[in-house]
């Protein structure tokens, strides 16, 4: 057990001055962001709601995975246990910052308008569901749930690290298959609430599972960074191997796939069907200068990252792999763009200051807690079930060489 | 090389005794030890007792009567889908239950079932090859079985249903005097295509699969017959490294192939319903929602097929309660994943405030067919719900239990879907009823008599667990580590 300890316990130098520079980074922004909500506080909101989704996507679709890797094993997830753990707590962080979203949602939501109702029988017919109260302890439960589920997790993996029990990896499995459910089912009606009430009148059975694989898309690229950016140093140098980053790229790639399958789909459906009350959605996003961005995301959301990720030397090389993890966290902030802004601007592309400033600021100050986070505990999970038969023959014999890339 | 080999296996022969031994964590035998999870192949066996085992029940086992009783029941079955079938072709499909407003119904909701059925058995050969899931071997080769008399049952729906069909090749585009193409906009049209891409597909991979066992039956074979019959199946194979080679090579490039096809084939079957603007078929959920609950039903299909199969052949080491676990493990799964899209197209139908959605759910749960629904979400989202005890996941006749009910709650599923939509649409006065006729009945219960029929003629004449892919997994076939460095 000793020499697994001895690398797990390593100290990563370089994290503490990351977390300040981002912590920096984003307390600079939020300044000029605040600035941005005394200008125009409309804007400022539709723009916080596109980078909360952003960082609330990696968050819970860490907690996804983790729960996933819970349940299935493998050793892709042994590398990325603390990272991912690291990720989830930032879930209170994310709590707090949806105040905004609490606070500025007559703002956001024409459903909250009265005159509107009085106007519209299906907005009256909705009312049941889409009213401010029940509205907000909906988004309560939703974060009672995913709070509660992390927080038990964490904690049992802090006690695994100290204590071999095998009982507790059980234990974790059992709150897993039930917090997979939970998490499912709370980040549909959230996606429902949150991102599809934005046009009340429009409703598509496969939203949520559409969110949800964003979700999973961006965590996964945002593990692949950071575990690249980690196998650079001691002591994850000696330990994640080539075939991690070819697992990783394949669980991506599948990512990708089903993002891809979900929304065309979607479209599909939608589009041959061609009725009033679902077509307007597309209309907005696809026959006005929106078109320019739907296309962009067909090629660069999936083409481009699909065609790039078939590649075993791409997957298998870290340098590479590492810029197709970031362009994906890229595109994935344009869906998140095309899903939001043109439901404010119906006739065509607007884009504000803030929807650059406000992704970069809200990702900088969630990078610097968890960055935090990551600080907190060993980088490599000693006591996990699957750890010995996984990493243990490479930590006692050292990584092989990875192939340079030619 | 062999010198090596020989090493290992005796090494691996002695370890294997002293079970949990170190050094061999990464076989099937050794990784459960710890885990505390039963075995993927009983202990004790070698290369030559699953050869024999598997090619006995083919070669040397007498032909018992249970065998002969159960294939001339299900041949019956099969000679009625032969008389239904030619009496529809006389009348036409005026004989079955379907009129305006249900002008979809058994021969449709067949149609899914059977060919969701089939789903598992490409998920099993392709997806779990892929992901190097090991537990999938022993039940491999009778999944794909499974998917191919799945398939053809399913392919002739479509076939018949169409009333004339000496004309079914009209389905195909061909370029013809009439100057008439297929509407490519439909996806009835695609369906043509995927289907006929699925059979093709899980034809060569079953079968391309079996030729080195084939070539061990030819071997094995005492009668003449047998050797030139099966010799003419194995295709020359001669187990050279050239034929190995090959052979990998291509099995997973049809595996690459089959992958796409587990979600692709039933997304299409689901467009057919969900591209109309039908109220309970129009629902962008469809595609996923259609794929997990094939992937439902099939494993339930390969529950219901190999418990009996096992405790009838002995192969209790082979098929061993690891897989069966697992399978329940699949089952769970898939069936969450099939209740959560019942309760968001619900859902939904009421967020939607379009009354004709509205009433959709309203009607279902209501209804004329409102038993139907009731059982549905009975057999397919309560009763699999035992499925997270552990003590239930252990117990071969609860599974068995459980996998019946769930065939018949997606079977119902997919009555309750067609029929419940198409008999009450729009208009009130265009509202109707539907029951199935006598021929009706008849057509579908033969096709179980087909799919069992074949089932049989499977298990007596080929290897019904693929001989060389279970010897992959013994101990022996390890490598150490440390030697392979020679």
């Amino acid at each position: 057990m000793s020499p697994y300890r001895e690398t797990a316990d390593v100290a990563i130098p370089e994290l503490a001055g990351l977390q300040r520079r981002f912590l920096l980074i984003g307390a600079a922004g939020a300044v000029v962001s605040l600035l941005g909500a005394f200008l125009n506080l409309t804007q400022f909101l539709q723009s916080y709601l596109m980078a909360y989704m952003l960082c609330l996507g990696v968050t819970l679709g860490s907690l996804a995975l983790g729960m996933v890797h819970q349940l299935s094993g493998g050793a892709w997830g042994v590398v990325l246990r603390r990272p991912i753990g690291a990720a989830t707590r930032v879930l209170p962080v994310m709590t707090l910052l949806f105040l905004p979203i609490a606070l500025g949602m007559h703002r956001l939501y024409s459903w909250t308008n009265a005159d509107l109702i009085a106007h519209d029988e299906l907005l009256q017919h909705k009312h049941l569901y889409l009213n401010t109260p029940f509205f907000l302890v909906r988004a309560a439960i939703y974060f009672l749930v995913w709070n509660t589920i992390t927080y038990f997790l964490n904690a049992w993996s802090l006690e695994q690290d100290r204590n071999p029990d095998p009982r507790i990896a059980r234990r974790m499995q059992h709150l897993s298959a039930g917090g997979l459910l939970g998490y499912g089912l709370m980040i549909t009606f959230a996606s429902f609430d949150w991102l599809m009430s934005l046009e009340p009148h429009w409703f598509s059975t496969m939203y949520g599972v559409l969110i949800m694989g964003g979700q999973g898309l961006s965590a996964m690229a945002f593990l692949i960074a950071t575990v690249v950016w980690l196998s650079r140093r001691p002591p994850l140098d000696r330990i994640v191997a080539t075939s991690h980053f070819h697992d990783l790229g394949n669980l991506m790639l599948a990512f990708v796939m089903l993002w891809a399958y979900f929304s065309f789909s979607q479209y599909l459906i939608i589009w041959a069907g061609n009725l009033p009350l679902e077509i307007g959605w597309y209309l907005h996003r696809s026959h006005t200068s929106w078109r320019l961005v739907a296309v962009g995301l067909i090629v660069f959301h999936f083409a481009v990252p699909f065609v790039l990720l078939l590649s075993r030397a791409v997957k298998r090389e870290p340098s590479l792999i590492v810029k197709v993890a970031a362009w994906i966290l890229i595109v994935r902030v344009v869906d998140l763009f095309w899903l939001i802004a043109p439901e404010f601007h119906q006739t065509g592309i607007s884009v504000s200051w803030l929807d650059v400033v406000l992704p970069l600021t809200l990702g900088s100050i969630w990078l610097g807690c968890f960055v935090w986070q990551l600080r907190g505990r060993p980088i490599l999970p000693v006591h996990d079930p699957e750890f010995e038969e996984t990493l243990g023959p490479i930590i006692e014999r050292g990584a092989p060489p990875r192939p340079s890339h030619g | 090389m062999n010198n090596v080999a020989d090493h290992v296996k005796d090494d691996a022969r002695h370890d294997h005794r002293g079970a949990g031994a170190p050094g061999l964590d990464e076989d099937p035998l050794h990784a459960v030890v710890g885990t505390g999870k039963p075995p993927v192949i009983a202990p004790g066996h070698t290369f030559s007792t699953v050869t024999d085992k598997i090619s006995a029940i083919v070669l040397t086992r007498k032909t018992s009567l249970g065998w002969y009783a159960g294939f001339g029941f299900s041949f019956l079955l099969t000679l009625m889908l032969f008389a239904s079938v030619s009496y529809l072709f006389v009348k036409g499909i005026g004989i079955w239950g379907n009129n305006v407003p249900v002008g979809w119904a058994f021969e449709i909701t067949n149609f899914v079932w059977w060919i969701g059925i089939g789903h598992a058995g490409t998920l099993i050969s392709a997806i779990l090859l892929l992901l190097k899931q090991t537990w999938r071997t022993s039940i491999n080769r009778f999944a794909e079985a499974m998917t191919l008399f799945a398939v053809a049952c399913a392919g002739l729906f479509p076939a018949i249903h169409t009333g004339r069909p000496w004309l079914d090749y009209w389905l195909l585009p061909y370029p013809n005097t009439m100057g008439v193409w297929p509407q490519f906009r439909s996806p009835i049209m695609w369906d043509v295509f995927a289907v006929s891409t699925y059979a093709t597909v899980s034809a060569l991979f079953w079968y391309i699969g079996l030729i080195p066992d084939l070539a061990t039956l030819r071997d094995r074979s005492q009668s003449k017959t047998g050797s030139v019959l099966y010799g003419m199946l194995a295709m020359g194979w001669r187990g050279s490294a050239h034929h190995w080679h090959r052979y990998e090579t291509a099995y997973l490039l049809l595996a690459g192939i089959a992958t796409p096809l587990v979600v692709s084939v039933h997304t299409v079957v689901s467009l057919d319903f969900s591209i109309a603007i039908l109220p309970g078929w129009h629902a962008t959920i469809f595609p996923p929602y259609f794929v997990a609950g094939a992937i439902y039903s099939g494993f339930a299909m390969v529950l219901t097929l190999a418990i009996p199969i096992r405790a009838v052949y002995g192969l209790e080491d082979f098929i061993t309660m690891r897989h069966l676990q697992n399978m329940a493990k699949v089952m769970l799964v898939t069936g969450l994943i099939v209740v959560y899209g019942y309760m968001i197209e619900a859902f939904m139908a009421w967020y939607s405030a379009d009354k004709f959605e509205v009433f959709v759910p309203y009607n279902r749960m209501t209804g004329p067919y409102a038993p139907f629904y009731w059982l549905l979400l009975f057999c397919n989202a309560v009763v699999p719900q035992t499925l997270w005890f552990k003590r239930i996941r252990n117990s071969t006749i609860a599974l068995f239990i459980i996998a019946i009910i769930v065939n018949i709650g997606m079977w119902l599923e997919r009555f309750i879907i067609v029929v419940t939509s198409l008999h009450r649409d729009f208009m009130p006065s265009a509202w109707g009823r539907y029951a199935p006729t006598f021929w009706d009945w008849s057509t579908y219960v033969g096709t179980i008599g087909l799919f069992v029929a074949l089932l049989f003629l499977f298990v007596r004449f080929l290897p019904m667990i693929s001989i060389f892919e279970m010897r992959t997994i013994l101990p022996e076939a390890k490598v150490d580590e440390d030697l392979r460095v020679i």
